[in-house]
């Protein structure tokens, strides 16, 4: 079955609309479902034109699109666990907060908090992501724990922080602080990074590109396929793996 | 002709978060004529505070400004306010606690986000307490103990005057034979200040290199110098391990920080790496960790805040139920991103600190500004509202930068409605428009 979602103009097109009740399970059966918009309780039909097509056997097989301006819609996805979700255009904060599977593409760009302490499942953004990709709520141990992040973008900055489990794969470049707090997982950058893998205490950063303001508390350990492998966070006795191609101070 | 003089002692300063409880006020004919005691920043305070102030309550029309009664006033915001679908509550940093608590108690009945100015000065540091944790003291131990002290991304002679000669460097101690001689003060900023040069140690590090020399020198403290490079940041490592030296030989150590740190790239995470730093000292010694605190009563916002909502700031009602996420619910995100279609602006100017694009926004909305004087934040508002001065003409608790709640003194009648009152108003009139609908 495939749910289409789209956006009708509102009054307010700035006000913030969360909908943690987007997830592909949730259109099985026709329950009321409702969204906020800023301090308002409104019906999903208030908000999104709803279509749906085609007949529901598991979850699995749903499919919801959202269309139209939705990069003030937050939540998306949150605890989804199957199902596919994409979204043509931009996406609010908070897509895929714990995502437990499934998979989300989103064929714009993604506001903050992307795959915020997800665990399984696999999102793959076209566009660029916004801070804190992947990482874990304010004050949180633990981010991202599992699963896949891909984004073909760049990245805003603190992703991956405190990255625990997983992969992120960042195609452009990374802003600061990418990997802090790192506690294991894999974060790849294929361009640039500053001030990555502060404070790493396990997990594996590679960067390709160029390295800017690295920390001067990464112990030097040798090569490996031409790319300089670095030991740290010296700073706290970790035992992160930072492997970069070039180092600039 | 004849004067009516008159001395007022142990006024406590409404200006900074020292909050000073020593000051002397002469009064003449009912007029502030003298302070004794303060620094030039609360000096003047008192002292301008006379023929500065609104008269009255005033309202834009077109592009002029009319006199308003403050029950117009009062109505205005009572409309907008309760209408609203993301209405904003910011500032709470010069007001009493008393007055931040009907604060968070409107957002929740409104549904709205409240915010202090800690999410533009050091809310960063609180991001990174709740981290890590907080080992922090008050200021009397640092006074009575303390013999080395760290100002970090602060210059305190120029923005906290009296911090040096009432808590450290020219106090005296009653755990110190000869505070002043035995007293070590190092600075660590990116530029000369007034505070680096009565330092025995300033270490000049290049802009945005701080956390690049707390890492190295909690390695250092750890004893692993050896990879350290021999400069970080424009800092030579022979330095950083003097200073690493000098720290672990006091006795009792105190690091106070500005927003120097907190608000330079990095930001919380500096700071999460100055307390680790001082954890790091602490398996030597006895060191405590501290935020310089900006506005009088910026602390007692956190506390207020927190004991009301679970959160010190930026705490988003939207949902009725208390949401924090700071970048996501801060004053100058939600403005950046124009979602804010009402604003109440309490005692603080956003219009001369926020970024362009959040005035502008501020400028756009109905916006009700509280504060006794015209200010930047005067150009963007709808209404303005003057109250009593907290400290002046109106008395309540205020918290100092260390957490220590002190009671305001008033001295001055004049008139004025406190912003307690107006608040109390204006959230009672909401409460009872909500029940009849
Ligand atoms: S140090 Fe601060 S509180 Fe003390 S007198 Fe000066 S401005 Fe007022």
């Amino acid at each position: 079955m495939q749910v289409t979602l789209t956006m009708k103009p509102r009054a307010k097109p700035f006000l913030p609309i969360e909908a943690e009740m987007i997830n592909p399970m949730n259109f099985i059966g026709s329950q009321n479902l409702f969204v906020w918009e800023g301090n308002k309780k409104r019906r999903l039909e208030d908000i999104f034109t709803v279509r749906k097509e085609g007949n529901v056997n598991s979850p699995e097989n749903i499919v919801v699109v959202l269309r139209g301006d939705t990069s003030r819609v937050k939540r998306v996805g949150e605890y989804m666990s199957s199902g596919t979700i994409i979204v043509e255009g931009d996406i609010g904060m908070h897509c895929g907060n714990f995502m437990r599977g499934g998979f989300i593409e989103i064929q714009g760009n993604a506001d903050g908090w992307l795959g915020r302490e997800m665990r399984g499942g696999s999102i793959l953004c076209h566009g660029n992501a916004g801070d804190y990709c992947g990482s874990g709520y304010r004050g949180e141990k633990r981010g991202m724990r599992g699963g896949k992040i891909e984004v073909a973008g760049n990245a805003g900055d603190y992703l991956g922080e405190y990255l625990t489990g997983g992969e992120i794969h960042v195609h452009g470049n990374a802003g600061m602080f990418a990997g802090a707090e790192m506690r294991g997982g894999c974060l790849i950058i294929d361009g640039d990074a500053r001030i990555p893998a502060a404070n790493m205490a396990k997990g594996t950063c590679i960067i390709h590109g160029e390295i800017h303001e690295m920390l001067p508390t990464f112990e030097k350990i040798g090569e490996k396929d031409g790319m300089l492998v670095y030991h740290g966070d010296v700073a706290n006795k970790g035992k992160g793996e930072l492997i970069v191609k070039s180092k600039i101070t | 002709m004849f004067h009516i003089e008159d001395k007022v002692r142990h006024i406590v300063c409404p200006y900074c978060g020292c909050l000073c409880d020593d000051i002397l006020v002469e009064l003449t004919d009912g007029r502030i004529s003298g302070v004794e005691n303060a620094c030039t920043l609360g000096a003047h305070k008192f002292l301008d505070d006379a023929d500065n102030r609104l008269k009255g309550p005033i309202m834009r029309k077109g592009d002029q400004w009319v006199d308003i009664s403050y029950e117009e006033a009062i109505a205005y915001a009572v409309q907008t306010l309760s209408e609203a679908d993301r209405p904003l509550l910011y500032g709470w940093s010069g007001c009493v606690t008393e007055t931040q608590a009907i604060g968070a108690h409107l957002a929740e009945l409104i549904g709205g986000v409240v915010d202090s100015t800690t999410s533009v000065c050091h809310g960063p540091s609180i991001l990174a307490i709740q981290e890590v944790g907080h080992p922090g003291c008050t200021l009397g131990q640092v006074k009575n103990r303390a013999d080395t002290i760290i100002y970090w991304g602060s210059n305190p002679i120029e923005a906290h005057p009296r911090h040096l000669s009432r808590y450290t460097n020219y106090a005296d101690a009653y755990f110190l034979h000869n505070a002043f001689r035995e007293r070590k003060v190092i600075v660590f900023d990116v530029r000369k200040t007034a505070t680096s040069e009565i330092a025995s140690e300033f270490v000049q590090l290049e802009q945005g290199g701080d956390y690049h020399v707390l890492s190295a020198l909690r390695a250092i403290v750890r004893g692993r110098e050896d990879v350290v490079p021999d400069m970080v940041a424009g800092v030579p490592k022979s330095q950083l391990i003097r200073v690493a030296e000098m720290c672990k030989k006091a006795k009792f150590g105190a690091l106070f920080f500005g927003v120097g740190v907190t608000m330079t790239g990095g930001k919380y995470k500096n700071i999460r790496n100055a307390i680790e730093f001082v954890d790091e000292l602490n398996r030597h010694t006895k060191w405590t960790i501290s935020p310089m605190r900006g506005h009088s009563n910026v602390y007692g916002s956190n506390e207020v805040f927190t004991w009301i909502t679970g959160y010190p700031y930026a705490v988003d009602y939207a949902r009725g139920i208390a949401f924090y996420n700071p970048g996501e619910t801060t004053a100058v995100d939600i403005l950046a991103r124009k979602e804010a279609d009402a604003a109440l602006i309490m005692a603080s100017d956003p219009g001369a600190h926020f970024p362009r694009t959040c005035c502008e926004h501020l400028a756009k909305i109905p916006t009700i500004l509280f504060d006794p004087y015209p200010s930047a934040t005067t150009h963007l508002c709808t209404v303005q509202i003057p109250c009593a001065v907290n400290g002046i003409d109106a008395a309540g608790t205020a918290y100092r930068m260390d957490g220590i709640p002190i009671r305001t003194r008033k001295f001055l009648e004049t008139g004025y409605p406190t912003d307690t009152s107006l608040m109390h108003e204006i959230y009672e009139q909401i409460r009872e428009r909500k029940e009849h609908v």
